[in-house]
């Protein structure tokens, strides 16, 4: 019996002629078509036989880790070592279910045993992954999922659609408590799931999303068997490279090389490369000295300030990611005086962008606009960079005085937590504001106190983490409800019909040039009457001992550490 | 004709208050770590007043390079946001000895630190002189409680209060207050427990004083040389304590300075600059030293003359 032939997306050949035509870039290429169904050899089939005949735009490629979907095995030199151990400072939390992480470095411990049915790399790019493809119909409404065959868990039980759909189950169980019930509502419930085959499933979605390959790369999403009884500790069984030994909350957690997985290395033998790794739960100054004294070998999520301490110390290596992680300075519309959009747009203008950069930041990320996109995200539309005008800023407050009978300075309180680049930014905005005619007072609590209140403050600075498409935060915190209350996470209260058109329409566009085009329209009404402002993007940093290689930064700080080896 | 001249100029017989200070000052001079811990007290004091008419630059202008180390321009270097360190150490100096922030833009004189400590001296001199000199239930009730409160980790105190009050300087001052009268207080109790089984108290009370005319007239002033003592300490400890609400997040809004805030900030980037840590830190540590010399000068001259 013939294997049928993958049916490629009609809309992949129409981005294909757009990439011929140079108007998107091959990055933008692979992306859209990876995420259409194609696998990454298609795609690169595809990309290599359409040279563009111009040279792409490369405005909205992120500083980092662009360029094509070209996995680490790609690069990396014949010559790779194997053995070794890894070291790396995380705090390490309580885990049992999975789909009940609620932290990133639980989820860095668990990826190494356990894997997900796609993967976003450090490219923004996301592909199959223990899926050997997707396909997406016309409509994007209906999503087949293709498993690969021949993947084993480590107790030696073959990877099917069973443990797929068992998975998914307990992400659905509102029992079980995962984050993915939320994210993946539009899935519409198990009944929309259908088992096809022992390899195949087809999800029928209640409403169309593009999104559904990132989603199923969010960190709780890891494959678990259908055995799994609830507790990944006593039962860490999964498809991944490294079994777990050892895990001691709030003090160490040991992972052995698995010999017989599923991907192999350049070198044709089983990945990883690696021994051992060990996770060691300690303070991030100390880990900044061990490091240093090579008692350990990476650090998981540098602040600035280690990376400061850190990037000039011989025999350690820094590496930055571009992001769309930012620090939202964001009002609440439904107050005084920031429902007057004068207001609003007085206060953005009081952004020096790249001195609030350079000073919180050390001029480590991407400038950006007022609008919640940010230019690592394929749909991003460029536009100019605002100046600092507290001029124009002071004019407008004194027009808004004048009509309320106030006298400058406008009083107001920025809330915010004493955390990564916050206070930084809050001092500097103050300065930076003064001039216009602001008095800011800053209320900088410890990160829960804020937490507490991030939806309820007038005047804030929030941190938003990164999403891979720039459609995905926006309904999380720019919408209503049906009932045509603000979402939950709409901390601004800031509801505008036709943004909420437009967006909805980007939802369902799949279109990449067409998107943009609708971005374009979002991010003007955003800049124009929007409540927030966004003076930058930030980088991430992977910081980790030179004899490492292969080391990638990641934009969401996931470790993706099967393809690192160790240089003797 | 003779005139008889009054022998005793009638304005020489009461020194002045001017005249009675320098006397007090006076005896300090007189023991060398008195006198070196006063000097050390007063620079500070100068260079607060100082720095109420002039820094070298504004202290929370963000004008130079950051992280810089000491040169020609910053005598100190800068800090993380590129503001001069040597005018936010001055500038410094006023929250911990001069200036109170008050709500509406309200300033009272004297510092944060000052005024915590005056707060903690007062209340627990109140409670401990009632739970010494009257004892019974009195003792009972007041050091049960104090004793509860000093059980109760000192943070969590400082985030009862300011959470329950907010932001601000005067709930700094409060939270001083409260977690340091306990300490006075009991330390004035084991003081007033001595001094009141001496004579002159027996002699006072049988002229039928009140108990609050011997409390704070006939026993208070014999227990002063400890009490100044412990509140100079105090005042160290007062500076450390608005460096910890600081690191909270829950101390002196920032961004104007206090030394303790800016040893939590360059705290964050003491492996590139550790100099920021360094000054303030030197600036708490002779401020402290200074005013324990001067107590300590200040006790040995007051009770030389008692022994």
């Amino acid at each position: 019996m013939s294997q049928p032939t993958p049916r490629i997306h009609p809309l992949i050949y129409e981005a294909q002629d757009q990439l011929r035509r140079g108007r998107i870039t091959r990055r933008e290429f692979m992306r859209y078509a990876t995420l259409l169904g194609a696998s990454v050899a298609t795609a690169s089939a595809l990309a290599a036989c359409a040279q563009p005949t111009a040279p792409a735009q490369e405005g909205a490629a992120p500083a980092e880790g662009g360029g094509a979907a070209a996995p680490a095995q790609e690069a990396a030199p014949a010559s790779v070592q194997r053995g070794g151990t890894l070291r790396k400072a995380m705090q390490l939390q309580r885990i049992d279910h999975p789909a009940r992480m609620s932290w990133v470095e639980a989820a860095n411990v668990v990826r190494q045993v356990a894997e997900y049915l796609t993967l976003t790399g450090p490219d923004n790019i996301t592909r199959p992954y223990l899926l050997e493809r997707w396909e997406a119909s016309d409509d994007v409404q209906t999503w087949t999922l293709y498993l690969r065959k021949g993947i084993t868990f480590n107790n030696g039980q073959e990877l099917t659609a069973d443990d797929v759909i068992f998975t998914i189950g307990q992400w659905l169980d509102p029992d079980v408590g995962s984050s993915m019930l939320g994210l993946i509502s539009y899935w519409g419930g198990m009944e929309n799931v259908e088992k096809v085959d022992d390899y195949t499933i087809r999800l029928h979605l209640q409403s169309p999303n593009i999104a559904v390959p990132e989603h199923l790369f969010h960190y709780p999403a890891v494959i678990l068997p259908r055995t799994f009884e609830g507790d990944f500790i006593k039962q860490p069984v999964g498809t991944g490279a490294f079994t777990l030994a050892e895990y001691a909350e709030g003090e160490r957690a040991v992972l052995k090389a698995r010999p017989d997985y599923w991907q192999t290395g350049v070198d044709g033998q089983p990945l990883p490369y690696l021994d051992e790794i060990i996770y060691v739960s300690i303070d991030k100054d100390a880990a900044v000295a061990a490091i240093q004294a090579g008692q350990i070998d990476s650090i998981y999520q540098p602040r600035p300030s280690d990376y400061l301490a850190l990037k000039d110390v011989p025999g350690i290596s820094v590496y930055s990611v571009g992001t769309a992680q930012t620090f939202v300075l964001r009002v609440r519309v439904d107050l005084e005086p920031w429902d007057d959009n004068r207001v609003r747009t007085a206060l953005k203008k009081c952004q020096d962008r790249e001195k609030i950069l350079q000073l919180s930041y050390f001029g480590e990320g991407l400038v950006g606009i007022d609008a919640h996109v940010s230019p690592v995200h394929p749909e991003y539309c460029e536009q100019p960079i605002p100046a600092y005008d507290p001029e124009g800023a002071r004019a407008l407050l004194e027009e808004y005085a004048a009509e309320k009978g106030i006298e400058l300075p406008l009083r107001v309180t920025l809330a915010t937590k004493n955390d990564e680049a916050e206070p930084e930014i809050a001092q500097a905005l103050k300065e930076l504001a003064e001039p216009a005619g602001f008095d800011i007072t800053l209320d900088i609590t410890e990160p829960s106190g804020y937490w507490d209140r991030w939806t309820e403050v007038d005047l804030g600075i929030t941190a938003w983490t990164h999403r891979p498409l720039g459609i995905m935060v926006l309904p999380l915190a720019y919408i209503a409800d049906e009932e045509g209350k603000p979402v939950p996470w709409n901390e601004t209260r800031w509801v505008d019909e036709e943004f909420t058109q437009k967006l909805r329409e980007a939802e369902r566009t799949l279109d990449l040039e067409a998107r943009r085009e609708i971005m374009c329209d979002i991010e003007a009404i955003m800049q124009e009457r929007g409540p927030i402002g966004i003076s930058y993007w930030k980088n991430v940093w992977n910081i980790t001992r030179s004899e490492f290689q292969n080391v990638v930064a990641h934009p969401t700080s996931y470790d993706l550490l099967y393809e690192i080896w160790k240089e003797a | 004709m003779a005139v008889a001249q009054p022998t005793v100029d009638p304005a020489r017989r009461r020194p002045s208050r001017l005249q009675r200070l320098w006397a007090g000052l006076a005896l300090v001079f007189q023991s060398r770590v008195g006198t070196i811990g006063l000097a050390m007290v007063l620079f500070w004091v100068v260079v607060a007043l100082i720095s109420l008419v002039w820094t070298p630059y504004p202290p929370n202008a963000s004008l130079f390079e950051q992280n810089l180390p000491p040169n020609g321009t910053n005598w100190l270097g800068t800090d993380h946001l590129g503001r001069d360190l040597l005018s936010r150490l001055m500038t410094g100096t006023q929250v911990i000895l001069l200036k109170t922030r008050l709500p509406n833009g309200l300033v009272l004189p004297i510092g944060v630190a000052i005024w915590g400590v005056l707060g903690s001296l007062v209340l627990g001199t109140v409670l401990g002189l009632n739970a010494g000199y009257r004892g019974g239930w009195w003792d009972q009730t007041i050091m049960q409680v104090l004793d509860a409160l000093i059980a109760f980790p000192r943070i969590v105190l400082y985030l009862v209060v300011i959470a329950a009050l907010g932001q601000g300087d005067w709930v700094v001052i409060l939270a001083i207050t409260v977690t340091g009268a306990p300490g006075v207080a009991r330390l004035v109790r084991s003081l007033a427990l001595d001094i009141k089984t001496r004579d002159f108290i027996r002699a006072a009370e049988t002229r039928g004083e009140s108990p609050w005319y011997i409390m704070f007239v006939e026993i208070l002033p014999n227990a002063r040389g400890p009490l100044i003592v412990d509140a100079m300490l105090r005042v160290g400890y007062a500076i450390f304590a608005i460096g910890t609400l600081g690191f909270l997040g829950i101390g002196l809004p920032p961004p104007d300075p206090d030394w303790g805030s800016m040893v939590n900030d360059a705290r964050r980037f003491i492996y590139a600059n550790p100099l920021a840590v360094v000054w303030p830190s030197l600036a708490i540590a002779s401020l402290v030293v200074g005013l324990n010399l001067f107590a300590d000068g200040l006790r040995e001259e007051t009770t030389r003359y008692q022994k």
